[in-house]
């Protein structure tokens, strides 16, 4: 069996890493710069490594199951595996709904050898977080059930529609799982149903989450820390490339109008909306909202899926927040300053401060040239080079400015 | 008091767009500014603003039809340079070094970005270029605040002429960027309205005014634009608009409430259609048909 596994050398395995001699001090005997300079280029390189140009699951649906064993009460991390767990999970959330605007999340847990769906598959991310912050009070009992929780995951996910990528993701902190049944029958399920199952190790490798997530095109990696473990978290925003059996279909969409009680349109009666029907809450008979432009139903929020009609409703900047996705920004080119004439009065062309570093970073479009600094946030948030927006591609106006 | 430590960064955008700032028929119209008219209102503006606060900030970025550029701060190779600058200027009248610096640098900058120029085929702004711009300066200022400092920063565009369609995709890039950074985007609009405006004001709580006056720019600026962030809400400020989310169609760019959304690259048809013509993918038929079956019986009861 240990043959079959892909080869993986261990840190101490590794390459001697002489990591203190890229560390030198600068004039003020500061460590700083140079520390900074090894966190960037680390951030370019993730940046950089990331496929471009794949087909992604825009339409994502993703279970995160909780693993609520005792062996989440360790304190190996601070003040305890299960708070730190949920801290991050809500980080998570609002950042997957960020870059996943027409997403759903659900959430379950699993302990005492049972599985628990604590919220059912939405888009709403407050619930979702709610939800998980009740989690950080329930006791922690006994072994998890790695088979129930995915046995439970696959009943909704097999239902959602066949263009959208079905996924499942496990924080576990046990070193063992208590199952019913043969839980290889269960992964062969996962792999026919093409749901991926991805897994993060609180404590140490264990196979059979390695064979899970093998199977299942999935990713398994172990914390190191507090900070790995939201990296890790993190990676699992960005869209995953979709797999072969998703098919592409045009999904009917509704772009409701927000009615706001202004006082030219007074029209509208006060009403309650459809999300918060059997709520106690009085304050939400209004008459703004957003009203499904099939059934007249009114929601406070978007994205949602309309509940009696069953239209997706989204506003036209949701779609486009995913925009960048689609179109990716193309990678800036490394270069060095020496090679410009003008090599001392070079200037960010985004922030307008005086390049000074060896290594300056090109548009391989406008050719403007940016700071490290630009470089990073432009491809991390902006999606947008400043250069390229601020030009027209027409070579006869570049021509005319240099007759200038 | 840790709220007199708190700076604010202004960034103004001013559209510079010489198509509409030179065109006739604004100039048969009563009510008229030009454009140096316009940049000494809101220099005064500026001033004024750099005034409230000691710890206050602010750029200046022309957007033309052609380029974006910063008109205020100019380009320095370091740091020490801009002191020697400011040191340089003789304060003629007793006025504040740092109010002649930005008059001189803004005017200068301008005339050299309009007669490097002079040849404009476009009569739409590159809004969203001098926008990224400014999100990246603010990025830089905010990383360069020292430790106890606080800033909080905001972008006013001075819009003139008309949005430019293509840059739709450029332009939610930025809003969303400038809502992740907690940047709000005040917008105030000279002529005709601005959608992509409307949006970006939303999206980051920022206020969006088309002023009725256009003489009375100034007037408006320092009613509504010039109160710090925090005290806005103890202001009555132009109520918030209505603004149409709904999305155009790729095909016909037609506005619609109801349309088909391609699962593989989110663009929006208003009609069904078996191949998607922007990513080109063919969609496998097969909850399709029915709704085609009824789209072709409503059709010929309707015929
Ligand atoms: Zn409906
Ligand atoms: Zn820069
Ligand atoms: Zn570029
Ligand atoms: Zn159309
Ligand atoms: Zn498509």
């Amino acid at each position: 069996m240990a043959d079959e596994e892909p080869e993986k050398t261990y840190t101490w395995e590794g390459d001697y890493e002489r990591t203190w001699e890229a560390i030198k001090e600068d004039e003020q005997g500061s460590l700083q710069a140079t520390v900074d300079d090894i966190i960037h280029r680390a951030k370019r390189k993730r940046l950089t490594d990331r496929p471009v140009n794949v087909r992604l699951g825009m339409m994502r649906h993703l279970f995160l199951a909780l693993d609520m064993s005792q062996a989440m009460q360790i304190q190996d991390l601070k003040p305890d595996r299960l708070t730190t767990t949920v801290k991050l999970l809500e980080k998570f959330i609002d950042e997957y709904f960020d870059q996943n605007p027409i997403s759903q999340i659900g959430v379950l847990t699993t302990s005492n050898m049972r599985a628990e769906k604590l919220t059912e598959l939405g888009g709403n991310p407050k619930r979702h977080i709610t939800a998980l912050q009740a989690c950080k009070d329930k006791p922690c009992v006994k072994e998890p059930s790695l088979q129930n929780v995915l046995e439970l995951a696959m009943s909704t996910l097999r239902h959602m529609p066949s263009h959208a990528s079905r996924e499942i993701l496990i924080v576990m902190g046990s070193l063992t799982t208590c199952d019913p049944g043969n839980i290889y029958n269960t992964i062969k399920t996962l792999k026919e149903a093409n749901i991926r199952c991805s897994v993060i190790g609180l404590a140490a490798e264990v196979r059979i989450c390695r064979k899970l997530c093998e199977d299942t095109n999935g990713t398994y990696s172990v914390i190191l820390d507090e900070t790995h473990f939201k990296e890790l978290l993190m990676e699992h925003t960005t869209p995953p490339p979709a797999t072969a059996n998703t098919e592409p279909s045009p999904i009917k969409m509704g772009f409701p109008q927000h009615v706001l009680n202004t006082e030219k349109d007074k029209t509208e009666q006060p009403s309650m909306c459809m999300c918060h029907l059997n709520s106690k809450d009085d304050k939400k008979l209004s008459a703004v909202g957003y009203f499904c432009p099939q059934c007249r139903s009114k929601y406070c929020e978007l994205p949602i899926e309309c509940k009696v009609c069953g239209l997706t409703l989204v506003s036209a900047p949701h779609l486009a927040r995913s925009f960048h996705h689609l179109f990716p920004l193309d990678d800036f080119v490394e270069v060095q300053r020496s090679d410009f004439e003008n090599e001392d009065s070079l200037f960010c062309q985004a922030c307008q401060s005086h390049l000074t570093a060896e290594n300056v970073y090109q548009c391989p479009k406008c050719s403007n040239l940016y700071c490290l600094d630009c470089e990073l946030f432009i491809h991390e948030s902006l999606h947008s080079c400043p250069g390229c927006a601020s030009g027209r591609p027409r070579p006869s106006q570049t021509e005319h400015m240099e007759v200038d | 008091m840790t709220t007199e430590e708190e700076g604010c960064l202004l960034v103004v955008v001013i559209d510079v767009n010489p198509v509409w700032w030179g065109s006739s028929p604004r100039k048969k119209d009563k009510a008229s500014l030009t454009l140096p008219q316009c940049v000494d209102q809101i220099l005064v503006f500026v001033n004024a603003h750099l005034m409230t606060s000691p710890q206050n900030k602010t750029a200046v970025i022309g957007s033309h039809a052609n380029e974006s550029r910063f008109l205020f701060p100019r380009k320095t190779t370091s740091h020490e340079d801009q002191k020697d600058v400011l040191s340089q200027i003789i304060s003629l009248d007793g006025k504040y070094e740092q109010f002649t610096k930005v008059q001189t640098d803004v005017m200068e900058e301008l005339k050299d970005l309009i007669s490097s120029n002079t040849v404009v085929s476009h009569t739409d702004t590159l809004l969203s270029g001098s926008l990224a711009m400014a999100l990246c300066y603010i990025h830089k200022m905010e990383k360069e605040t020292g430790v106890g400092e606080k800033l909080r920063s905001r972008i006013l565009v001075i819009k003139a002429a008309e949005d430019s369609a293509s840059q739709y995709m450029n332009f939610m890039n930025v809003t969303f960027t400038a809502q992740k950074q907690n940047v709000t985007i005040d917008a105030c609009i000279l002529s005709k309205d601005s959608g992509l405006l409307q949006q970006a004001c939303d999206i980051t709580g920022g206020i969006y005014l088309k002023i009725p006056e256009i003489e009375g720019l100034l007037q408006y600026l320092l009613w509504v634009y010039l109160p710090p962030l925090s005290q806005r809400s103890n202001l009555i400020l132009p109520p918030p608009i209505q603004v149409d989310y709904r999305a155009a169609c790729f095909c016909h760019r037609m506005l619609i409430s109801v349309g088909y959304v391609c699962s593989v690259c989110l663009s929006i048809f208003c009609a069904f259609s078996p191949i998607c013509s922007t990513c080109h993918t063919a969609f496998k038929i097969k909850a399709a048909p029915l709704k085609l079956k009824k789209k072709k019986k409503m059709l010929a009861s309707g015929v």
